[in-house]
């Protein structure tokens, strides 16, 4: 015996060019839609991974210098401002503040650097409490110093292959011709750290003759605390200026926003295009068939059975788009990302679209639900029909 | 481009690995070639290469390539322009960190390796800093004694670069010249 959905199915077989360009259209919405959730999300998880890679939310400065490396490549290291020390104390004993990290940057220019020379750049942390706010940071060969004051280095993964360093291996600071051993080498983050050269803080301090002075200091916040009062609080500090990383965030997010909500518009009018473009081929479909449909209710099928079948046919061809265009977006997902990394002005490391199979399945369920929603006119219309109208009109 | 090849008007860039052209055992041979294996983390058989074709016009008219080499404090990156039969036309260090940085690139110690080809560094064992029969290579003078290890660094450098250039852009043409060591690669 033939079932409702082999009826549908065979229906929809007749018209084939015209089932499949309906499927089409369904399938690049959803193809559209797929992508750009995708992309929001993956956008979202690689902007915050990058910003716990930091493994602080907060960076205090010294006032006038809010990021070192701006100022090493806008002034040559020359215009590093620095706070005392002391600060840390203070920062520290705040009840929100979980740990915090100091740090001195210090560069050197280098005449033998490229072309016309370039700027050498050490990153002084804490040995105490660097490495374990960075969690992330994972050693490739060797380990962190020695002695908090020793004349090491931990060279980030493209600083040690830049310079062809390895644990061992010694480095040389141009112009102040002092030595420093490499005793670990990082595994390769895709942070700016892979380019850092980390070295003891108090041995930067002394190097460079800047005995407690520091130029940041990463503050790692307890997790029940109230961020943005503890903000407040830590932007009425004088002399110095805070960036806080969830500001940062923020700052991001809007500027992208405006892009993503003018390609949400564009997605969600090609969602509505192809509601339309079902709707009206399954009412073309069902004027067609005016006079079959007419027939099979004076054989006795019910209003009802007529509705269930135009509806079926309505699905039916939603749920085909939604497979197809989950599966492209899907397949292409990687395509996506180059082209999103093409225009976005600042795309955070790690993937920028994620599609899971999750989504995939949630896409196809918004695309089936529109077909049960963009059927009911159709089917309605279809079950309406009033089958001695219908016989007369083909036979006058 | 323009400075070390004054007269050109365009180039061409070709990219290359050893890996992709012959793999381990193409690897052996160069090895064998410059005398000393490929060594650390970063000189390995998938390094790639990016060599220039220089042109004026539609005429070749020599290569220019660089290589890394680890010295005592940092990267070296040697530079050789080339004309079409292989020759050092120019030697330039584009990133140096040594003691004697500042002598090393001076103009008089690159001048010193004009002239000179693969014939003349297939004679230079970069193990042991030896020539033999001492010829143009043991006659290029060390201007910073205290750095003596980047100076060597810099001779193996050259001569690696002689070696896959000659490789990869010239159809082997000094190959003639190598007699390889007893033992074959080391």
């Amino acid at each position: 015996m033939i079932g409702i959905f082999h009826i549908a199915y065979k229906n929809l077989l007749r018209k084939k060019t015209r089932s499949v360009l309906t499927v089409l259209g369904i399938a690049l919405a959803a193809w559209v839609l797929t992508s750009l959730l995708g992309f929001n999300r993956g956008y979202q998880n690689s902007l915050n991974k990058d910003i716990d890679n930091l493994g602080y939310q907060m960076l205090v400065t010294a006032k006038g210098c809010p990021y070192e490396a701006a100022t090493l490549m806008l002034k040559g290291g020359t215009g590093l401002r620095y706070m005392n020390a002391s600060i840390v104390d203070s920062i520290a004993a705040q009840p929100e503040v979980e740990s915090v990290t100091p740090m001195l940057m210090q560069a050197v220019f280098d005449p033998n650097k490229g072309e016309s020379g370039g700027i050498s750049a050490y990153l002084g942390v804490d040995p105490a409490t660097f490495p374990r706010m960075k969690g992330t940071l994972a050693m490739k060969s060797g380990a962190w110093f020695t002695d908090p004051a020793a004349r090491e280095a931990v060279l980030g993964y493209e600083a040690a292959e830049l310079e062809q360093r390895e644990v061992d291996d010694m480095l040389l600071i141009p112009d102040l011709d002092v030595e420093i051993r490499v005793v670990g080498v990082l595994d390769r983050t895709g942070t700016q750290d892979d380019g850092t050269i980390f070295m003891p803080l108090a041995a930067v301090q002394e190097i460079f003759g800047q005995a407690g002075e520091l130029t940041g200091i990463g503050i790692k916040v307890k997790p029940e605390a109230d961020i943005a009062a503890f903000e407040e609080r830590m932007y009425r500090l004088p002399d110095v200026q805070v960036v806080s990383l969830s500001q940062v965030r923020n700052t991001i997010m809007t500027l992208v926003s405006t892009a993503k909500v003018m390609v949400f518009s564009i997605a969600i009018i090609a969602v509505l295009i192809s509601v339309v473009g079902v709707v009206n081929t399954i009412l073309m479909s069902v004027m067609e068939r005016r006079q079959e449909i007419g027939i099979l209710k004076a054989m006795g099928a019910k209003a009802r059975d007529i509705f269930k079948l135009i509806w079926l046919e309505t699905v039916i061809l939603c749920a085909a788009g939604g497979v197809v265009g989950s599966a492209l977006a899907l397949g292409t997902a990687k395509l996506t990302e180059v082209f999103i990394r093409g225009v976005l002005p600042f795309a955070p490391s790690g993937g920028l679209v994620a599609i899971e199979w999750t989504l995939a399945l949630f896409t196809l369920g918004v695309v089936t639900l529109i077909g049960i929603l963009s059927g009911l006119y159709p089917s309605w219309k279809a079950g309406s029909v009033r089958p001695l109208e219908t016989i007369r009109s083909e036979v006058e | 481009m323009k400075r070390l090849f004054p007269e050109s008007t365009g180039y061409k860039t070709l990219y290359v690995s050893i890996a992709k052209r012959g793999g381990d055992a193409l690897l052996r041979e160069i090895e064998a070639r410059l005398g000393d294996p490929f060594k650390g983390l970063y000189e390995t058989i998938d390094v790639p290469y990016t060599m220039y074709e220089i042109y004026r016009g539609t005429e070749l008219v020599g290569y220019i390539h660089g290589v890394n080499q680890k010295g005592s404090y940092g990267g070296i990156q040697v530079f050789c322009a080339f004309d079409t039969l292989g020759t050092v036309r120019a030697f330039y260090l584009q990133k140096l960190t040594s003691k004697g940085a500042k002598r090393f690139r001076e103009e008089s110690f690159g001048r010193q390796f004009v002239g000179m080809s693969l014939a003349d560094f297939y004679r230079y064992d970069p193990v042991s800093g030896a020539e033999t029969p001492p010829g143009r290579v043991s006659a290029v003078k060390n201007p910073a004694p205290e750095a003596a290890a980047d100076f060597a660094a810099m001779l193996r450098a050259t001569k690696k670069n002689l070696v896959l250039v000659d490789e990869f852009l010239l159809d082997n043409r000094h190959l003639p010249h190598f007699k390889p060591a007893k033992g074959g690669a080391r």
